[in-house]
């Protein structure tokens, strides 16, 4: 059985935010595998761990520095790579159908992706992904156990945690609690050196890209930074309603 | 040789060399040549320390063993201390560049990395160089994956930087099957829980020789727990030894030649010291930059203010200064290193040589090393202010955790002694041109102003202040040779101020090394060369200024500081607003870093 999991690369939580030229600066700043899509990785090096026969694919879209993220999945133990090259900027629907052509070709039968992109918060790339191929899809699970082809694990609600089963194959998108990701350890990250990463050209897809972004900025909460003059209490007061109601105006 | 990770490998030199040598920013290894395998070793290794080293920080500090012992396994699994542990006992072999990395990355709590450090050096390191292959059959890989920890036990309560002078005895038994050892050890790191030391003896109170002790040998008792000012959470004991019989199968190495193992093992102990210097001044930078931007004084965050900027500034530069050269000396000993036949008998016996090459520079990382992270916990613990001396806040252990780095592995007075007296030794051997580089400066100080040297490049005037810290450092090791001959060695404390000379010109070669190969990609970088070229150029002052008043006296004097003046002239730069600059950069990271947008 081949595996694919979805790679995305996002700004390391310790690092600032900071906006150049209408997008979030990443140049120079530590980028690292989405959190999200490294349950998946774990998920996937258990499944086989636990005897499945399986190749597991990290797939990954995006600028070459995306290659440091799939790197990571492979010294974590994927068996190989395929990177989708470009700098265009992709919405999930696109890149639903560059993942929902390489599943077709690779003749993948489940797919990984983390439930929620860390840094613009998107859930759609699981589902999208999901509807191209016609395949199930079960989200925000945080058990998974594989009997055959039948796939079965829960998910939590909002009220309680839902069991379920599906055939594969089947698009698994996961959350925080499925597991826990191993660290690359040292032999496995000499061993990945000799792995291979297939670098493919976005032209191959034939895809464009339905949604531009055309500029970020931060909110940004000003405070007035004012300060009354308490030396009569009185006075002060009175400045403060004044203030609260008619510059606040958060009284009547 | 061993698996080389780096794909750059630097230009052979000689150790020593850096004082009369001018190398292209092409021939040193810099943390920019790290490949992307060491780049995920550095990121599993800053994740471990990070994450479970620092997340278990009261229970290690607390000495819960426990805690400790499963973290040790921990990095052992992820293979953190297999790195120097040959292929054929289960380990990875890679290049010295990469098991700096490792100790570098590691240093987040001062307790946890010496554990970690004595373990993987002085405790596995011996075992590897000069165990049996029954020996290491027994041991390695046991050490490896950190189910057993080791120790090393040289030092006794009258014998430590002399350590030559140990009193504990072995006596082969009369059935020649064992040796019977007696004596008392002390400041073992790790034994408290260690399963196996590496303790050295007299045979017959004349051959100093090592030994591989099990723990739970009947005769090895380990003494009550030292309580101490800092990396309290790592073990430090005596070993009491007492008709402790050792089976001679575990005598490591030759008879009568422990010194071989006591001594070179000190090297490797002490450019690592000096990479974990870099490793926690970078770790305590980042929660004094962390807390200094929180805390708001007058309605302003602190790092608003110049003594605060001014301080994270100087920090920076230390820790770019320390990374410089640090890994070029590494880099220098993984060239040296690259052509030794890994398949000779004398394998191990080559790779002590090729890092013996270096012995000045290992002293250096040391004193320089730890002198720089000293500072940096400093300033960290000012950044501060009251909070700084709580227990609440990592500031106050760092500050205590230093401390050790100047006394153990050869206090900072011995390696001062070790730097300036090995690079005479070298000089006496032939193995360094040292006397005709002194002659050509003083020829040419002596004959009066000579044609200035034009450089070029950003830091053009720091290599102009290089080339000059070059020339005081030959001037003044030459007016001390004239003056004290032979005697020169018992003058420590000229001794000491010609040591801090050769330092700055390490260290400063080395930061304009690393900035110019980077060929302008980090304007912070040039900032932080520029910074650190200050401060360098200010110590080298100041020593070249007392040799010259400790060995001349009159005319002599008054010629001597005509020259020093001439070779100390140059213009101040901005240190205040460099320094902001380099701040605000630091500042917005919310650490230590060399990319910035802000730069």
């Amino acid at each position: 059985m081949r595996i694919l999991t979805l790679i995305r690369q996002v700004l390391d939580a310790q690092e600032g935010v900071h906006i150049a030229k209408n997008a979030v600066e990443l140049n120079g700043r530590k980028l690292v595998i989405d959190t999200m899509d490294e349950y998946g990785v774990e998920e996937a090096l258990r499944l086989r761990e636990h005897g499945l026969q399986a190749e597991v694919i990290a797939v990954a879209i995006g600028s070459a520095r995306v290659e440091e993220a799939l790197r990571t999945a492979l010294a974590m133990g994927a068996d190989r790579a395929i990177h989708v090259e470009t700098d265009v900027a992709l919405d999930a629907i696109a890149l639903s159908s560059v993942i929902a052509q390489i599943a077709q070709a690779e003749k993948a039968e489940l797919i990984f992706c983390g439930g929620q992109q860390s840094d613009w918060d998107s859930q759609a790339l699981g589902a999208a992904t999901a509807e191209r191929l016609n395949w199930p899809q079960a989200t925000w699970t945080r058990a998974l156990e594989l009997s055959g082809s039948l796939l079965s694990g829960r998910h939590d609600t909002e009220d309680g945690v839902e069991s379920f089963e599906v055939q594969l194959p089947a698009v698994i998108t996961t959350q925080q609690g499925l597991n826990e990701p191993r660290y690359p350890t040292l032999p496995n990250i000499m061993k990945a050196k000799r792995k291979q990463i297939r670098k493919d050209p976005l032209d191959a897809y034939a895809i464009e890209p339905k949604l531009q972004t055309k500029g970020v900025a931060f909110q940004t909460r000003q405070r007035l930074r004012k300060i009354l003059d308490g030396k009569d209490a009185f006075t002060a007061a009175s400045q403060l309603v004044d203030s609260l109601r008619n510059e606040a105006r958060v009284i009547q | 040789m061993s698996t080389a990770v780096s794909s750059f490998i630097a230009k052979r030199t000689a150790g020593g060399s850096f004082l009369i040598e001018d190398l292209l920013p092409g021939d040193v290894f810099t943390p920019e040549d790290f490949t992307e395998e060491q780049k995920q070793i550095a990121q599993t290794t800053s994740q471990f320390a990070d994450e479970q080293v620092l997340s278990s920080i009261s229970e290690i500090e607390a000495k819960n063993y426990d805690v400790t012992r499963r973290l040790m396994r921990q990095a052992g699994e992820l293979g953190l201390m297999s790195v120097d542990v040959p292929e054929e006992y289960g380990g990875l072999e890679l290049d010295k560049v990469t098991s700096t990395l490792i100790t570098d990355r590691i240093s987040v709590s001062g307790s946890f990395s010496v554990t970690y450090s004595a373990h993987v050096g002085i405790g596995m390191l011996p075992l590897v160089w000069y165990g049996t292959p029954q020996q290491k059959q027994k041991y390695i890989a046991k050490l490896a994956s950190g189910e057993w920890i080791a120790a090393y036990a040289l030092s006794e309560s009258s014998a430590g930087s002399d350590a030559m002078n140990i009193r504990t005895r072995a006596t082969l038994s009369p059935d020649g099957r064992h040796y019977i050892l007696n004596g008392e050890k002390m400041w073992i790191s790790n034994a408290g829980m260690a399963s196996l030391f590496t303790v050295f003896a007299k045979i017959d109170g004349e051959k100093f020789t090592a030994f591989l002790i099990e723990a739970g040998t009947p005769g090895l008792t380990v003494g009550k727990e030292e309580h101490k000012l800092g990396i309290r959470g790592s073990s430090t004991c005596p070993l009491i030894l007492v008709d402790c019989h050792v089976p001679v199968e575990n005598v490591l190495g030759e008879i009568g030649k422990g010194h071989q193992i006591a001594f070179n093992i000190l090297n490797v102990g002490r450019f690592k010291l000096g990479a974990a210097a870099v490793g926690g001044s970078r770790n305590s930078l980042r929660d004094g930059i962390r807390y200094a931007k929180e805390r708001i004084a007058f309605g302003k965050p602190i790092t608003s203010f110049g003594l605060v900027q001014e301080k994270i500034a100087e920090s920076a530069a230390g820790i770019y200064a320390g990374e410089a050269v640090v890994y070029r000396v590494i880099g220098a000993i993984d060239a040296a290193l690259s052509s030794v036949d890994k398949s000779s008998p004398e394998y191990s016996k080559q790779v002590q040589k090729c890092i013996e090459e270096f012995a000045v520079e290992c002293s250096i990382l040391k004193f320089w090393g730890s002198e720089m992270a000293e500072r940096v916990v400093d300033q960290t613990l000012q950044l501060h202010g009251g909070y700084g001396y709580v227990e609440e806040y990592p500031a106050e252990r760092a500050y205590r955790d230093s401390r050790i780095n100047k006394i153990f592995e050869g206090t900072n007075e011995i390696n001062r002694l070790i730097t300036t007296g090995w690079m005479i030794k070298r000089a006496m051997q032939g193995r360094l041109a040292l006397m005709p580089a002194v002659k050509k400066v003083m020829d040419e100080v002596m004959s009066g102003p000579g044609e200035r040297v034009a450089f070029e490049g950003p830091l053009a005037d720091e290599r102009a202040l290089l080339a000059n810290a070059k020339k005081l450092g030959l001037f003044c090791a030459g007016a001390a040779s004239q003056k004290f001959g032979m005697e020169l060695g018992d003058q420590q404390e000229v001794m000491g101020m010609l040591a801090d000379l050769l330092a700055e010109v390490l260290v400063l070669d080395s930061v304009i090394l690393r900035t110019e190969k980077m060929r302008g990609r980090s304007a912070l970088a040039v900032k932080l060369a520029k910074y650190y070229a200050a401060r360098s150029f200010r110590i080298v002052e100041s020593a070249a200024e007392r040799v010259i008043g400790t060995v001349a006296e009159g005319d002599m004097l008054r010629t001597q500081m005509a020259i020093f003046r001439r070779l100390t002239k140059h213009e101040p730069i901005n240190t205040v607003s460099i320094g902001r600059e380099i701040a605000a950069t630091m500042v917005e990271a919310g650490r230590y870093t060399i990319n910035g947008s802000a730069a």
